[in-house]
């Protein structure tokens, strides 16, 4: 497998995979954190980050996701090297070396996205101490649904040479993981996609908030955490990965 | 003498097309086997079922006297270099870089880089990225590829196609070499008599998925005296266009 490693990065070399990664990534930090830290980001700002990042990561970590493993794809696709690959190696390590090269950059993303953030809070100062329990699930409630759809972005990537359908499939289901967020009532469908499962996942609540008073008596608070739909979500990543791998296996090239 | 390649009844529907039927092969050691047919005659996809990249509706297909199947296709295909339809590339890397890629999967020296790329005569061309080579460039790159591994079987589809009279001559030349030079096997496929006719030692004519004849261009020849090859082909094949 580190063979076939060094091949997926011997083939990403001048094709600024790693710039667009990051370039988006930053992106989505700036957008979260850009702007002034008033008394009350100091006051709430741990818990105040664990309830808003989740809908900025519902919009940015799909997209990663889709860029990264069409343009991973896309490689094999444009140079049709499909066909000279599966003369050398199994087709089933192909997908497997492609993907966990994939999975490390989009880890690599989440991890310094997480790293930022809580070194802004450090720096920043922000009231209490550090509650590492809560930011190391966060940690894993941001990066296993992104896994997932990465994934799933990456069975479509490679089964299909029009990059197109990936990308519309991706920007359609983002659209509804986003929106499911704003409609609490409806959990079931933010249950039933993929990228609605940041909003799931997300287990800091803001209370207390009403249109008259707005801010002035609300406070962040845990709310209980959906481990069972975490084990679907898991479930569901490698029934994917199952059934990505063998679609792949069974192309015809 | 030995059978490289030995195919029974090896058969290719799509829905209720059939693209290749029953077709029986054989390729005999060091020699050039010329696969000749008209257009969509099912030479593709004949090679393509030899090297597992279509799977077989029916049929077995022996190489170098193993049985091959899901389990063994890899180690097999280690002993053969392929070049199907168009070549394959990355257009952002270079020519050696390219390579490399190969190089480091089929787990070879990297010394046969250079040496293939003199060989193919990219050696001046190597730093050059490949998405601003010619289809000729391009072509012998994918040879460059098949050849990489010095394998005992070499399987090129069409390899001539979009070169230019000198390059076809000088494709022609390298693969007529590789037999004496480097104790290869190789099957080459074309639509054209003309480029078989100088190249093959052995020679298999497919029409519509049916190989109708396999055997020595004389032997071919033999057959009806009175007609030049090229009629003996188009009365086989059934398709004058194709010529």
């Amino acid at each position: 497998m580190i063979r076939l490693l060094k091949c997926e990065y011997l083939k990403t070399r001048h094709c600024f995979i790693f710039p667009t990664a990051f370039a988006i990534t930053a992106i989505c930090l700036c957008w979260c954190l850009y702007g002034d830290v008033d008394d009350e980001i100091i006051k709430y700002g741990w818990r105040m980050f664990l309830y808003q990042f989740p809908l900025v990561n519902a919009i940015f970590l799909p997209l990663l996701s889709m860029v990264i493993a069409s343009r991973l794809c896309n490689l094999e696709h444009k140079g049709k090297m499909q066909k000279l690959l599966c003369c050398m190696e199994k087709r089933g390590k192909l997908f497997d070396a492609k993907l966990l090269y994939g999975l490390g950059i989009i880890t690599v993303c989440v991890v310094l996205m997480w790293a930022v953030t809580v070194i802004f809070g450090v720096v920043n100062r922000f009231l209490g101490p550090f509650p590492i329990k809560l930011y190391l699930l966060y940690f894993i409630f941001t990066l296993i649904p992104t896994v997932v759809i990465y994934i799933f972005q990456h069975t479509l990537s490679m089964l299909f040479k029009n990059q197109a359908i990936a990308f519309f499939t991706g920007i359609i289901g983002e659209f509804i993981g986003i929106f499911s967020m704003f409609l609490p009532s409806l959990p079931f469908l933010r249950r039933m996609v993929l990228w609605g499962y940041y909003g799931v996942l997300q287990f800091v609540g803001l209370f207390g908030w009403t249109k008259e008073s707005r801010y002035e008596n609300a406070y962040f608070d845990l709310m209980p955490i959906d481990w069972t739909f975490f084990c679907v979500l898991i479930c569901a990543g490698i029934l994917l990965y199952l059934i990505g791998r063998y679609l792949f296996c069974k192309k015809e090239v | 003498m030995k059978e490289i390649v030995k195919t029974n009844g090896l058969t290719k529907k799509y829905g209720e097309n059939l693209c290749v039927n029953n077709l029986n092969m054989t390729v005999t050691d060091t020699s050039i086997y010329g696969f000749l047919g008209p257009n969509g005659a099912g030479k593709s996809t004949t090679l393509k079922m030899l090297l597992g990249l279509v799977h077989p509706t029916k049929g077995e297909i022996d190489i170098f006297e193993k049985r091959v199947t899901d389990k063994n296709r890899i180690s097999i295909l280690k002993d053969i270099g392929s070049l199907i339809e168009s070549p394959s590339y990355y257009g952002h890397l270079t020519a050696k870089e390219n390579l490399k890629i190969c190089q480091t999967l089929l787990d070879v020296p990297s010394s046969n880089i250079d040496e293939v790329l003199k060989i193919v005569r990219l050696d001046k061309q190597q730093s050059k990225k490949v998405s601003a080579f010619s289809l000729g460039m391009k072509q012998r790159l994918g040879l460059a590829y098949a050849l990489l591994s010095f394998p005992k079987l070499l399987i090129l589809d069409e390899p001539t196609n979009g070169l230019d009279p000198a390059g076809i001559h000088e494709m022609r030349e390298l693969i007529r070499s590789l037999p004496q030079k480097y104790g290869m096997t190789v099957i080459v496929s074309s639509h054209l008599l003309s480029e078989i006719d100088q190249l093959a030692d052995n020679i298999g004519i497919i029409a519509n998925g049916k190989m109708m004849y396999q055997g020595t261009l004389s032997n071919l020849h033999d057959t009806d005296p009175s007609k030049t090859l090229e009629e003996i082909f188009l009365d086989l094949t059934g398709k004058e266009q194709s010529l």
